[in-house]
């Protein structure tokens, strides 16, 4: 065996060696990746619509949002986490009003910001309807605050 | 110098590598790239993807639109679980059981088809397993079922789920499932307790049967036992009780519903309306009013119970029913086994009786006035509720076999009086006793008098004797 | 390019590698490397000297701390937690299954290796001096390798973690007066609960690794500073000691300074101060017979990592590690067996507590640290110490017959039952 055979099989093995190790850090941050997760689910349903009253909106404490049902124009879901950063806004009722315990920011009923520190408005969550007749929101999609669902 | 060592070097180099250890290097590291590609491979193709996949094409087939099938059928796949904290349970079934609540899916094959008739018990706060059984964590088929080695909770085949209701419905009957409601009553009536312990109360013959439903014995199993114990457990000391093949059924039920897991306030008492309704019951078939008085009406041995509820507080009361020793010290209540439910309905009755309810109650028991009759009925209850029929027979007369002891059967009550005084019955009953052998060098019976002392107070062993002189046949006719 | 070419030589800092220099800076001028010698003598690469068993089990403890720190990221050391997140690697966690596998079989591989290196140490006599204080600080190591296999034993809170840990630390309880004490220390109760659980978690995470490594880095540096590795025995001339330069001795070798290619060595520095070295030294006869660490001596331990790496996968591939059902404290099999390599220990004390409990433990412990002060005879040659390879050898066989009965010749009851025989469980 000749010097230059040598080096060509042991180059071929340090890159088989090398692909071996870059394709192990691949693995094992994918690994890492959970692939369940223990928290409440991010599409959820709420129940159906009749559950829900006219008027002040309903709070749901576990999914952290806000159910508004309006008279003729439908449903729609404001998150109930405050923007700036993170408590969980009470509603009002006498004003109108989202208000932040944290840091005093108010939220008019559109999700805009009125004072405080809070840079952006509320986010509004997309509701459909199933098709067993129950409303699903995801929170992994956000909608305009003019948005409504028609049951 | 330096190039000829490096010659040198590589000559002896080469006759060092003599056996190809570069090309063996190459074989190796290439060699472990492909494990490790296996490996992945094989990680990234679970079974539950291709049923999901297979799901994504049914719900696309009855999608008009064109740009929402191609959503449907473009959906990730992912796994889905249903956290259960209340249940201590995940439960990930979901994952392939993706239609159980889509009404759509009614028609669909399994493992898609929508579960009709849950009512309020919808999969997304119930789970599956705490009904069915099985392995919730799992996420292939074959360990999902459960029967698997080292998983105890195999999937319950459908004729036997019902069981499962019992799990959270503790007490009272159970609508649709009869079955638990004779079981319950068959094992108070039969005397079980008598040898097996549940929830802490019974004897030690037989195997505590607290968590039965959680051990790992198979319904068909149970339901044999119960019908012939001796068939499918050689050498059991259980007497075969001649149950019908319906009475084995509920007491396999009732023994699949058995588990001191806790479920969770959500699942056992928020569901369960502890009515007044039902209290009443508990406090008829606990004969309460053998000690207690309502209003004046019943017995004195205990404290009058009309508007208990105004004069202790509700806890106090729970407590109470509970350990009456440890709220009331020296009270001669005996600890009865009843749970959150049950406690919570027996108060609310006690909130609203009256001496007309007692009155009512009273009827069965209108001779009940003396404090040696409210002893024998005392007795009596105790005599049931311990299981002592379970061996002796619910009329005394004892006769179950029981190879090797003296006679080659439980003894008789019958005729105690001729051959023992009482104080001799109630040493039996307090410390137990081995019974006498016929042939000395057999075996042992499998049945003997368990020692009672730690679970029956002085007062209860007291008027089970007085019951059974109550019952004394005179003997003086057969001589 | 200059740039580049300037980042790349403020790095590796060395002459090319076609040159002696080269060869040699890539090994004293590497932190990683630098425990070799820049040149090895031939006859030690061979693989019947060494069998590689020290650079397997190390790549072993390697495969080890990398999968074990992967599986702490889905491990809470809390029942029943604990074992849900075993149920959760095997079912929701990519390469979870493999991953757990190969930690669990490294690790079995891993006891085995550090035993058999142990027992080609002994064979060999390499634990004669200079090297007595390595082959104890060796035995620290497997006893370390014991115990972090013991304590990762529990980890998994299942029926085979529990009443191994049960039994095995009952076996250690019959020591007498502090044994029973010890037990609750390492326990943190009377009986393996939640306590143990963390005890063991934090043994197995910390403590004890943390003290394998040091510990390591101790027995590479004594390779190192006792001279490299021994002679072969079949080197061995007739007259061994002749070997070996120890304080006192005459002599047999040419004066320091003569002693050629010892600049390249990282110890030069002890050639500057008076005094005799006391270490195994290089004769120029044999040092014509050594060559560069790189590429040889690296090609062949690359290759014990590869084999070591790929036979861990493959096993991991195709058997994955056992999982039994959840810990049952009322629940015990039958037989409960601890761990399979204190079976030896546990089917002693079937016969005799204060035997497999104390004082074969004990003894075996004492005697094997003590083997290097205890074995006066100065020479390494098999031919020359009969007595000491027949007393091991009947140390090792003892041991492992005592091993297999335990693990494969005990059925219920601890009855003698052969592996082909199927026993029914009687009724519970």
């Amino acid at each position: 065996m000749n010097r230059r055979k040598f080096l060509s099989w042991g180059t071929a093995g340090m890159v088989a060696l090398c692909s071996g190790v870059v394709v192990s850090l691949g693995a094992v941050i994918r690994f890492l990746v959970p692939d369940v997760f223990y928290e409440p689910p991010q599409s959820f349903k709420i129940g159906n619509p009749a559950d829900f009253p006219y008027g002040p909106p309903t709070f749901l404490a576990d999914e952290k949002i806000y159910v508004f049902r309006e008279r003729d124009k439908g449903f729609s879901v404001a998150s109930a986490v405050c923007t700036h950063l993170g408590c969980t806004v009470k509603f009002f009722t006498s004003d109108n009003r989202f208000h932040c315990p944290c840091h005093g920011s108010v939220f008019n009923e559109n999700g805009s910001v009125e004072h405080g520190p809070a840079p952006r408005a509320l986010n509004w969550f997309e509701v459909t309807e199933t098709r067993d007749g129950q409303l699903r929101v995801d929170k992994n999609k956000t909608v305009p605050p003019n948005y409504r669902l028609m049951v | 110098m330096g190039i000829r060592s490096t010659v040198g070097a590589c000559r002896s180099g080469a006759r060092i590598m003599g056996k190809r250890l570069p090309q063996i290097f190459f074989v190796l590291s290439t060699l472990s790239l492909v494990l490790l590609i296996a490996a992945i491979w094989q990680a990234t193709r679970p079974s539950w993807k291709t049923y999901q996949r297979h799901y994504f094409q049914l719900e696309a087939v009855g999608e008009p639109n064109a740009v929402t099938k191609a959503a449907v059928l473009a959906t990730p796949p992912e796994i889905h679980q249903i956290l259960l904290p209340g249940l201590h349970r995940v439960d990930r079934c979901t994952t392939c059981h993706l239609g159980v609540d889509d009404p759509t899916m009614k028609n669909a094959p399994e493992p898609f088809r929508y579960h009709a008739g849950l009512g309020p018990h919808v999969a997304s706060k119930f789970g599956c397993t705490i009904c069915h059984g099985g392995q919730g964590l799992a996420t292939d088929v074959k360990d999902a079922h459960g029967n698997v080695p080292f998983w105890n909770d195999p999937l319950l085949s459908p004729e036997y789920v019902r069981a499962s209701c019992g799990r959270c419905h503790k007490e009272g009957d159970v609508p649709g499932v009869p079955e638990l409601t004779e079981g319950r009553r068959l094992f108070e009536t039969e005397g079980c307790r008598g040898c097996h312990k549940l929830n802490g109360v019974g004897g030690s013959i037989g195997p505590d049967l607290t968590e039965e439903g959680a051990s790992h014995r198979s319904p068909e199993w149970l339901e044999q036992h119960f019908l012939n114990p001796s068939k499918v457990s050689a050498g059991s000391a259980m007497p075969n009780f001649q149950f019908t093949r319906e009475q084995a059924r509920s007491l396999t039920y009732y023994m699949l519903s058995l588990t001191s897991a806790d479920m969770g306030s959500y699942y056992s008492s928020v569901r369960l309306i502890p009515s007044p309704a039902y209290g009443r019951e508990l406090f008829v078939q606990k004969d309460c009013i053998v000690c207690h008085s309502i209003g004046g009406v019943g017995s004195k041995t205990g404290p009058d119970l009309l508007d208990v509820t105004k004069r202790h507080s509700l806890e106090w009361l729970d407590e109470q029913l509970v350990n009456p020793q440890l709220v009331y010290p020296g009270s001669t209540m005996p600890e009865y086994d009843l749970d959150t439910n049950s406690r919570k309905a027996l108060v609310s009755f006690l909130a609203t009786a009256t001496p007309q309810d007692a009155e009512a109650i009273m009827a069965p028991h209108k001779n009940v006035i003396t404090p040696e009759d409210a002893a024998i009925a005392a007795g009596k209850q105790n005599f049931a509720r311990f299981g002592c029929a379970g061996c002796h027979g619910t009329e005394l007369q004892g006769g179950l076999a029981n190879p090797n002891a003296q006679g080659g059967q439980v003894p008789s009550l019958l005729h105690l009086s001729d051959d023992y005084t009482k104080d001799e019955v109630i040493a039996v009953i307090r410390d137990g006793r081995q019974p006498p052998l016929d042939n000395v060098h057999g075996p042992t019976p499998p049945l003997y008098m368990p020692s009672w002392k730690s679970v029956l107070s002085n007062e209860d062993i007291h008027e089970i004797v007085e019951f059974l002189w109550s019952k004394q046949q005179k003997a003086k006719d057969s001589w | 390019m200059n740039l580049i070419r300037e980042i790349w030589q403020s790095i590796v800092r060395r002459d090319p590698l076609s040159t002696d220099k080269g060869k040699s800076e890539l090994v004293f001028h590497n932190v990683w490397l630098h425990i070799h010698p820049a040149k090895v003598k031939k006859e030690n690469m061979r693989f019947k000297h060494t069998f590689y068993l020290g650079f397997i089990t190390f790549f072993l403890f390697l495969i080890l701390v990398t999968t074990g720190i992967a599986l702490m990221f889905y491990y809470r050391p809390y029942p029943p937690q604990s074992y849900q997140d075993m149920k959760d690697l095997q079912f929701v966690v990519f390469l979870g299954p493999f991953l757990r596998s190969m930690h669990r079989w490294a690790a079995h591989g891993m006891v085995i290796c550090v035993f058999l290196h142990m027992c080609r140490v002994f064979y060999t006599g390499s634990y004669k001096k200079p090297r007595q204080f390595n082959w104890v600080v060796g035995i620290m190591l497997l006893l370390l390798t014991l115990g972090l296999s013991f304590t990762g034993y529990l980890l998994p809170w299942d029926q085979l973690a529990y009443w191994a840990i049960t039994v095995g630390t009952n076996i250690g309880s019959y020591a007498p007066i502090v044994g029973g004490k010890l037990r609750e220390l390492l326990l943190g109760g009377h009986t393996v609960g939640e306590a143990a659980l963390i005890r063991f978690y934090v043994l197995h995470v910390a403590i004890l690794p943390s003290l394998v490594i040091l510990l390591t880095i101790v027995h590479f540096w004594r390779v190192r500073k006792d001279g490299g590795l021994s002679k072969p025995v079949w080197k061995l001339k007739p007259r061994a000691p002749e070997q070996l330069v120890t304080i006192g001795a005459t002599p047999q070798v040419a004066p320091m300074q003569t002693i050629p290619a010892s600049k390249d060595k990282t110890y030069g520095l002890m050639e500057v101060v008076t005094g005799k070295p006391n270490f195994e030294i290089i004769t120029p006869e044999e040092e014509e017979d050594a060559v560069f660490s790189y590429p040889y001596a690296f090609f062949r331990e690359a290759i014990t990592l590869m084999v070591t790496v790929t036979s861990v996968m493959a096993i991991s591939l195709f058997f994955h590690a056992p999982l039994e059902e959840m810990a049952n404290p009322a629940k015990t099999p039958n037989p409960a067996k601890a761990p399979w390599y204190f079976l030896g220990l546990q089917e002693l004390v079937s016969h005799s507590a204060l035997l497999g409990g104390v004082v074969a433990p004990a003894l075996m412990v004492i005697a094997l640290l003590a083997i290097p002060y205890f074995d006066r005879n100065p020479s390494r040659r098999p031919s020359d110490r009969k007595w000491a390879i027949g007393l091991f050898t009947a140390f090792v066989v003892v041991n492992l017959v005592l091993i297999i009965i335990g693990t494969f010749f005990r059925g219920p009851g601890w009855a003698f039952v052969p592996p082909w025989v199927h026993v029914v469980a009687g009724p519970e």
